[in-house]
């Protein structure tokens, strides 16, 4: 009974027909040209590396990155609440876990276009203004500059990938669009405050909780994290919270009662 | 087989929290019809209807849709629907021929050559391809039609489809549907409580109120009976009370005469009327319209 990939397609169209969305990309674009280029004015030496470059403006702008695809998210499911469409989105030969299905992975690809757009302009400029070579302080010693910055990169993706796991989790269960995108950033932004509250090192329970895992950043520099947590314990903790995320959503969505 | 219901509402409630919305609703719709669903504000019909798409779950009882139950196959029940619930929410930011062709994507076998026709069917040639928030209701509601239609569902579920339209466009989808119905054999099933437009259109209808079923009646037969049958007729005459004394059984109603005679009766009363010297100025079949009806029947008023 059709093909699920022309659901992702529907889904597809609903987010790139947008003006918003490619003031979102716009924007992208133009703050990883523009990161760079500032930081170039203030290397006065010269020795600054590509890969420096590269990480310091993805260091701001997966902040952008995040938000956007945050964005996406919240309008995915809530939007079609709000716009009275899911009552026609409901009644075709499709089963409610397929639609969902099919929202998600449009959202999943959105995210993937918004880090790939931002590691090719922010690696396309790099490349242009810098060809310092000076040791980072910011790497691992004796890690190629390229693999550093593909990992750190995939560490940055793994946050986002999470955040909206709970932005489009929210955005199920409440229908409220701004809702989700506000408890979302909350989240991003206020982790690093509970991190340094219930650290680890303090409180055995707090290595059970998501903030802790959710920057995994730090394993590029050691092996060990706080409260000598590992990354496959982290990796497993966050895979846990996906799991309930996705069920949730889930859930709710297929047993959901759509009314006025 | 031809005579298999469409739809089949088996003991059908839909209860929240304490509230009872729907009760066991039973109801079987025959194929080829157009069936008017009737009931006053709040009565239950939109409840109904979204239980009949799976929109809503069903807290008791069941709905077949072409023998297949919306609760156990649902995919397979619903292809075979095609449905407006309220109001005609599209996408805004596309433009009608792109909400057209989002929803031929999500079911088999439409080609452009079809979205053409449903285009032009609902008369919007001209507009198809401009964004959907610079459309007017009407215009909404006719593309709620287009996409409706768009797979030539078995059923088609209209939810007061007349709503925001103008008399030319209300006058175009009766047509229409009384053709889907009688040409292709499609089954309609409209709410609503405009009563004038559901006697024009529908074949039966079903009135609810208060979340129960209180009648399932024909519309087709009042026009049969029209030879033999005693009609009731009013006499517009200078001396009511006069023609009162004079006939038996008749009644003043509005300055009017009212009896029930069969049709020679009409012609002999009217000459001993015109003999007894009373100027008659009229008369009319006084047929009593579904409005009327219906109004006695729910009880005018309470909103349940
Ligand atoms: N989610 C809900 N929770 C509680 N009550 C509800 C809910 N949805 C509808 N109702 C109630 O159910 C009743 C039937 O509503 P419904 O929308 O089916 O009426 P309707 O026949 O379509 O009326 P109208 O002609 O105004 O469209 C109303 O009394 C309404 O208040
Ligand atoms: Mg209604």
């Amino acid at each position: 009974m059709g093909n699920f990939f022309s659901l992702v397609q529907n889904e597809n169209m609903k987010i790139y027909r947008r003006v918003r969305t490619w003031v979102m990309l716009g924007i992208l674009v133009v703050v990883n040209l523009v990161i760079p280029l500032l930081f170039s004015m203030v290397d006065s030496e010269g020795a600054t590396s590509i890969w420096d470059s590269v990480i310091l403006s993805s260091t701001f702008t997966f902040f952008l990155c995040t938000i956007f695809s945050v964005i996406i998210a919240a309008d995915s499911v809530a939007g079609e609440f709000s716009w009275g469409t899911i009552k026609l989105l409901l009644i075709r030969p499709w089963s409610r876990s397929k639609i969902l299905l099919s929202k998600y992975v449009s959202v999943i690809l959105f995210s993937l276009l918004c880090t790939v757009l931002l590691t090719g302009v922010s690696l396309l400029v790099s490349s242009l203004l810098f060809s310092g070579s000076a040791d980072s302080n910011m790497f691992t010693p004796g890690k190629s500059g390229l693999v550093f910055t593909l990992q750190y990169i995939l560490c940055d993706y793994v946050n986002l990938f999470i955040t909206v796991a709970i932005a489009f989790m929210l955005s199920t269960v409440f229908r409220a669009g701004g809702l989700a995108i506000g408890l979302a950033l909350f989240i991003m932004f206020t982790k690093g405050i509970f991190m340094t509250l219930f650290s680890p090192e303090r409180y055995t329970w707090a290595k059970y909780l998501i903030f802790t895992h959710m920057d995994l950043t730090s394993y590029l520099q050691s092996d060990v994290g706080p409260g000598g947590i590992t990354l496959g314990f982290s990796l497993a903790v966050l895979a846990v919270y996906y799991i309930v995320f996705m069920a949730i959503s889930w859930y709710v969505f297929k047993k959901r009662d759509v009314a006025a | 087989m031809q005579h298999e219901p469409v739809v089949r509402l088996e003991g059908v409630t839909k209860k929240v929290s304490s509230k009872t919305l729907v009760e066991n609703v039973t109801l079987d719709i025959p194929p080829g019809q157009v069936f008017g669903f009737l009931g006053p504000n709040g009565a239950g019909k939109t409840t109904t209807i979204r239980m009949m798409v799976g929109l809503t779950s069903i807290s008791q009882g069941d709905i077949k849709i072409c023998g297949y139950s919306i609760k156990e196959h649902f995919e397979t029940a619903v292809s075979n629907v095609g449905a407006i619930v309220e109001n005609p929410e599209m996408y805004k930011f596309l433009t009608g021929y792109q909400n057209l062709r989002h929803f031929a994507r999500m079911m088999t076998g439409i080609t452009e050559a079809r979205i053409q026709e449903v285009v032009g069917l609902v008369g919007l040639n001209n507009r198809i391809h401009d964004k959907v928030k610079t459309y007017s209701l009407g215009m909404r509601q006719r593309l709620g039609v287009a996409q409706a239609i768009l797979h030539r569902p078995k059923l088609l579920i209209l939810d007061e489809p007349t709503n925001g339209l103008d008399p030319q466009g209300i006058r175009e989808l009766r047509d229409y549907l009384r053709l889907l119905c009688h040409e292709e054999g499609t089954t309609v099933f409209v709410s609503s409580h405009l009563l004038s437009e559901m006697e024009l259109m529908c074949d039966s209808v079903a009135i609810i109120q208060n979340g129960r079923l209180i009648d399932v009646r024909s519309l087709k037969d009042r026009s049969a009976d029209s030879q033999s049958a005693a009609i009731e007729t009013g006499f517009l005459v200078d001396d009511p009370k006069k023609a009162l004394s004079i006939l038996e059984g008749a009644a003043l109603q509005d300055s009017m005469i009212t009896l029930k005679i069969t049709r020679d009766e009409i012609a002999e009363t009217n000459a001993r009327l015109v003999q007894a010297g009373i100027k008659v100025y009229g008369i009319h079949t006084v047929t009593r319209s579904l409005e009327e009806q219906f109004l006695e029947m729910t009880g005018g008023d309470q909103i349940g």
